[in-house]
């Protein structure tokens, strides 16, 4: 068949079923290993559903996120061309790609005592940052981080229809809906952690309302998502709580910020007041209180940000490098950060994709299954992971 | 003399400025757009075509237009659809909800195969070009109508139809049947993606309007004789 021939033009090993570091490891493989499919091995799938224990051989290939962990850890966050994928492919497939990895590998070798260390995954449009920062989430998640996944920082800079003015501060301005639906999401994504951690400041509302010491931070959310005029100061709440907590030896959990579009945050935005000056991003409750999370005064953590040109204000559409588009004040306060450069696919990776595209039937143009098409493919895609998937999407 | 033979030599001869016609000089040649021509090595030329090359080499040749390419996706039935449904000359919109309503189709029919079982699923097409020829194949009329005045009066006559004129009368109630019946919300793909489905499956009101068309044509058999060619 297809893939066979191209099995052996690829020379690549099914893997050596020895236990890898990690004592889960093993065992998985062996587990997984009586489930396989007795037809011919994939080249472009793994069985290795375990962020912890994929390492470079696994690189191109495509590994499959547990239906049951999906609705938990991405309730927001996926791009959307990529989650109506999902719908149609029945499986969500992720594939393992080399700025993941380094990621992955600089959060298992961090130094959680020292102040946190901040990523910036950046590249061309469309080369695959917002899903490298994605697998990089699940990791977190499956190793029991409490992951605070902001999908769009852009999000909140544009297209607000009601901004109030600030409770809490005269100057600034609040998003009430906005804020509302990211703790809604914050909630599935950390269901667990709402009952074990405890405030540790009373927090005054309104003059009838207020939380107390003590209480768990689950109350604090549940009150922002129901009262929908203050929760962006229960937002900032929330982040200056876990702020305090997150390196805390007593209880200690660690925590993941993944922002992506973390441009968004200083530049301009298109919001105005109601005497039509515009609106500057420190000027909104909920920017401020993020740009703080994003500073490196606390530890026990690790930022992961994204830049993105796509939903961005302002800014041309050839920029791509951290300086065009954080601008000086953003590269101010990045600095000193991590750079991961997401590149285009590889030959292997193409490769990878095309076959996995066969595989779900989504490639039915018969003439794209030919050598000939293939080719095609490549050049008028330039290996362009999305480029790529929107081609194939009529084909 | 080469000063006037070049006067001659003018791609356009433009007595009056044309926008949409393109006149060209006899002199020049079509362009060849197929990548199979070109790969055919020097030894395996007949005489005519390496008498064909040389004439290619010398003479000058017409730009190609923008509808034609070399690439091997080119479908031209999807062309003629494409230029059909294009309004004020923007081929780009046409082209765009050409392709979305490929990709709808498409996903429609994969997640349709991906959730059925075993046996059920060599029955689901999910080639959105295949599933698009056979649904135009089954919205073409085998027979028209054509009106003939006798006698003062006007006659329908059932008359036969060429390729070229079913064709165009499939492709024209498709589209004059997605931009008219539907919903005011319902975007242009969404709409043509079902009825081309509903076609697919010979049910839907395209479908419909062409037996209309037959059971007139039936019912006028006795005019039949009125047709003079």
């Amino acid at each position: 068949s297809f893939e066979n021939r191209l099995a052996f033009r690829w020379f690549w090993l099914p893997e050596p079923v020895r236990p890898l570091h990690g004592s889960g490891c093993g065992q998985q493989q062996e587990a997984v290993g009586m489930e396989m499919r007795p037809e011919t091995f994939s080249i472009f799938r793994t069985q290795e559903n375990d962020p912890d224990c994929q390492s470079e051989q696994h690189q191109g290939q495509y590994y499959t996120v547990p239906p049951s962990h999906f609705h938990t850890v991405f309730p927001h966050g996926l791009p959307p061309r990529y989650q109506q994928q999902v719908k149609t492919f029945n499986e969500g497939c992720v594939m393992v790609r080399q700025p993941a990895l380094e990621l992955i590998s600089h959060l298992k070798r961090a130094d959680y005592s020292k102040p946190t260390l901040r990523y910036l995954l950046y590249g061309v449009k469309g080369s695959g940052k917002t899903m490298s920062l994605c697998h990089t989430v699940h990791y977190c998640s499956t190793q029991g981080w409490l992951v605070l996944h902001i999908p769009d920082a852009h999000l909140w800079v544009k297209n607000c229809k009601e901004l109030l003015p600030s409770s809490y501060h005269a100057s600034r301005f609040d998003q009430p809906i906005q804020a509302s639906n990211w703790l809604r999401n914050f909630r599935t994504t950390n269901e667990n952690f709402l009952s074990k951690i405890k405030l540790r400041q009373r927090y005054v509302w309104t003059k009838r309302e207020s939380t107390e010491e003590g209480q768990p931070l689950g109350e604090l959310v549940d009150m922002g998502v129901s009262r929908v005029k203050s929760s962006s100061d229960v937002v900032g709440a929330v982040l200056k709580e876990l702020r305090l907590q997150a390196g805390g030896t007593e209880g200690g959990f660690r925590l993941a910020v993944a922002v992506d579009g973390v441009n968004g945050l200083w530049g301009r935005t298109t919001l105005k007041k109601e005497d039509k000056s515009p609106v500057a991003p420190e000027e909104l409750t909920l920017v401020h209180n993020l740009r703080k999370m994003i500073n490196n005064d606390w530890c026990g953590g690790a930022v992961i940000a994204t830049l993105s040109q796509t939903g961005s204000l302002y800014a041309p559409s050839s920029a791509y490098l951290p300086q065009e588009l954080l601008g000086e004040e953003g590269f101010d306060s990045m600095d000193p950060f991590i750079p991961v450069p997401v590149s285009l696919y590889s030959e292997k990776e193409f490769e990878s994709c095309y076959l996995y595209y066969l595989d779900r039937h989504w490639l039915q143009h018969p003439h794209s299954q030919t050598e000939e098409g293939k080719k095609e493919l490549i050049f008028l895609s330039n290996r362009n992971p999305s480029v790529l998937e929107r081609l194939c999407a009529f084909l | 003399m080469a000063a006037s033979l070049t006067g001659l030599l003018k791609p356009w001869t433009p007595r009056v400025l044309l926008v949409r016609w393109s006149r060209y000089n006899p002199y020049y040649l079509e362009p060849e757009p197929r990548k199979e021509v070109y790969h055919i090595p020097e030894t395996e030329l007949t005489p005519e075509q390496k008498e064909e090359r040389e004439l290619k080499s010398v003479r000058p040749i017409k730009a190609a237009t923008n509808s034609v390419t070399s690439s091997v996706f080119n479908d031209p039935v999807l062309s003629k659809f494409v230029n059909m449904m294009m309004k004020d000359g923007d081929k780009i919109i046409a082209k765009g909800i050409i392709t979305q309503t490929l990709e709808n189709m498409k996903r429609k029919q994969v997640e349709k195969y991906h959730k059925a079982p075993e046996g059920k699923k060599a029955e689901i097409e999910c080639n959105p070009y295949a599933i698009f020829h056979q649904a135009l194949e089954n919205c073409k009329p085998v027979i028209g109508l054509a009106s003939i005045q006798k006698g003062g009066k006007f006659y329908q006559v059932p008359i036969p139809l060429t390729d070229n004129r079913r064709r165009f009368l499939a492709m024209k109630w498709m589209i004059t049947e997605c931009r008219d019946n539907k919903h005011r919300r319902t975007l242009m793909y969404e709409k043509l993606s079902q009825e081309l489905l509903a076609a697919f499956s010979k049910e839907g009101n395209v479908v419909k309007r062409k037996h209309e068309l037959h059971k007139m044509a039936e019912s006028n058999r006795a005019y039949a004789h009125y047709r003079w060619w």
